[in-house]
């Protein structure tokens, strides 16, 4: 394939965690603290999340950028973190995975015929 | 030939860098004094993800990608950058916006550029914003960067995909398609091209008939419809120059709809049929050939 869709990171809040398990999602969160190899953090909608295999030697700023897969309802498995500086405006990245996610998933995800693509929202 | 960045370049991206283009029939530009009958050909700036160049359809006709029904023209990407490549005349790299990844290739002047010291900075897993435009080279897309700048502030990553929604939405709006309508089964095939299917011939062309085909039937489509009115006023416009005035008999429907880009000749043919029924043109010599009406009390 010349352009690859194969393998996206959906936009996701805290919210979608639940029906986006096993999903690689991407998402930003708002660091608390770094404690064990784990990332206590905040998720873009509020709910206090925990980020797995988070590379030790990072210095983390108070953003971070987070893609990995979802394990669980507060649980994300990283596999890139990117520090996203210390100001961003984290309700706006919030209203964009809720748009993301509804109805405008078209330019973010591909639907294969017949089925969405992701779970279906409850 | 290309458009003037200098001249122009103040009301043309004054209001935010995206300018429709005249084949999506939009005749109303905040920013362009001109309005409809400027000659000028606009070149579009959109905000895409990769996701939609992966959907853009390449028209074998004039060999121009569509996307969104609209020619793209220069497009505006943002993501992270991997397996980068410095080569003797060029800088390639995948650039990754997590909706899909696309080759991206900048040329440079010479090793000794100062484009070549700025691209350097440019290192595997950081975010770029990309000004560029698509390209097909062996029948694999790609794209040809013009601008390539590392990302200082992050929320011009949340900014281009809210960007990206917008006019995603927006050129939608304007060819009559109603978003985020999840039984609407016929948008899924229009503007969710999957990469398998062949390339249709004229396809854009075929999204547009296809929408007259089922939102243009006047029966069902209430005279408020925003397209219609687009395709209305662009044609109303059109017998208003007075240059179309000079012939007695008018224009004719096929010179009618070739000079209104962007509509098929079906719903071309309707809004002269409207306009002519309220009155604002009348036929001359026969069905085919139109007049703007003198006496205009409306």
């Amino acid at each position: 394939m010349d352009v690859i869709t194969s393998n996206p990171a959906l936009l996701a809040n805290a919210e979608k965690f639940r029906p986006y398990v096993g999903r690689r999602v991407r998402t930003v969160v708002k660091v608390n603290r770094f404690e064990g190899g784990n990332l206590h953090c905040q998720a873009p909608d509020g709910p206090h999340i925990v980020v797995r295999q988070v590379p030790r030697n990072e210095e983390f700023t108070q953003f971070v950028e987070v893609i990995g897969v979802v394990e669980g309802d507060t649980a994300l498995r990283a596999e890139i973190c990117t520090n996203f500086g210390d100001r961003f405006d984290l309700e706006q990245f919030s209203k964009l995975c809720d748009m993301a996610n509804g109805s405008y998933r078209d330019i973010f995800m591909l639907r294969r015929r017949g089925q969405d693509f992701l779970a279906s929202n409850k | 030939m290309s458009s003037d960045f200098g001249a122009d370049g103040g009301s043309l991206f004054g209001g935010g860098g995206f300018i429709p283009t005249q084949s999506t029939g939009l005749n109303e530009n905040a920013f362009s004094p001109g309005g409809a009958t400027k000659k000028a050909s606009y070149q579009s700036l959109i905000p895409v993800t990769v996701k939609q160049l992966s959907s853009a359809i390449l028209e074998p006709s004039d060999e121009k990608f569509y996307i969104d029904g609209q020619e793209s023209h220069n497009i505006t990407l943002v993501g992270m950058v991997f397996g980068k490549k410095e080569n003797f005349t060029d800088v390639s790299f995948m650039l990754d916006d997590f909706t899909g990844k696309i080759e991206v290739k900048k040329w440079i002047d010479g090793q000794d550029s100062e484009e070549l010291v700025e691209l350097r900075n440019i290192r595997n897993g950081i975010y770029v914003r990309i000004y560029g435009q698509l390209r097909s080279f062996q029948g694999k897309k790609n794209v040809v960067a013009l601008s390539v700048r590392p990302i200082k502030q992050f929320d011009e990553v949340t900014f281009h995909f809210l960007e990206a929604i917008y006019v995603h939405a927006y050129n939608l709006k304007s060819q009559g398609v109603t978003v985020g309508s999840k039984s609407s089964a016929s948008t899924r095939v229009m503007f969710s091209a999957h990469p398998a299917l062949p390339v249709t011939p004229n396809p854009s062309a075929n999204m547009r008939s296809n929408i007259s085909s089922q939102y243009m039937a006047p029966a069902s489509v209430p005279v408020g419809c925003n397209s219609m009115n687009e395709c209305q006023n662009r044609v109303q416009a059109l017998f208003d120059e007075p240059a179309n005035l000079v012939m007695e008999q008018g224009l004719h429907v096929d010179e009618v709809a070739r000079r209104t880009a962007g509509f098929t000749k079906q719903q071309v043919k309707e809004a002269i049929d409207h306009l002519a029924n309220e009155g604002f043109i009348y036929a001359t010599i026969d069905e085919d050939h139109y007049n703007k009406s003198t006496y205009n009390s409306f």
